[in-house]
């Protein structure tokens, strides 16, 4: 019974990844690109610590661990870097015109 | 499961490729590390699947914003 509502679950999270890689292709803005990728990573967090429950398998808690801590740092460095990139982009444009 | 995994990292290679704004083929490229250690998992390699999510997911991301920073976004 337990098995089969977490294998249900599995393939809804696999839904939800899919619609999250759908929102990150469509989105216009990059900023809706930026939180569609961070809903991915945590669709991605619950399917790795559901495969863990599952499997019985303590190392993949380890894989869902190490992939939050720089999966953070990455969303982080295209949030910290992305105003720079835009105002050099307009400065750019400024010279241009 | 690995089928459909598979056309998702499809997608987004193809994505990453076709866009025209530099950032969004970065935010492709951070979305495809991520189901690839995803894939590695399912998939009982749980070694490359660390190395993956930091390498991937973690450096590389930071390595190419910030070699964006310091040159032009869009591709010519």
């Amino acid at each position: 019974m337990i098995s089969t509502v977490l294998t249900v679950m599995k393939y809804i999270f696999i839904i939800f990844a899919a619609a999250s890689v759908v929102k990150i292709v469509i989105a216009k803005n990059r900023s809706e690109k930026l939180i569609a990728l961070m809903i991915l990573s945590s669709v991605i967090l619950a399917l790795l610590a559901l495969i863990a429950v599952d499997s019985d398998q303590i190392f993949i808690l380890d894989v869902a661990l190490v992939y939050d801590i720089f999966g953070f740092l990455g969303l982080l460095a295209i949030a910290r870097f992305l105003p720079q990139v835009r105002h050099k982009k307009d400065r750019e444009e400024s010279h241009d015109s | 499961m690995t089928e459909m995994l598979l056309v998702l990292i499809i997608v987004l290679a193809v994505f990453s490729l076709i866009s025209r704004d530099l950032i969004h083929s970065v935010i492709a490229l951070s979305a495809i590390s991520l189901l690839s250690a995803l894939i590695f998992t399912l998939h009982w390699a749980f070694d490359v699947a660390i190395t993956e999510a930091a390498v991937g997911a973690g450096v590389t991301t930071i390595i190419f914003v910030w070699a964006l920073k310091h040159t032009s976004r869009k591709d010519i």
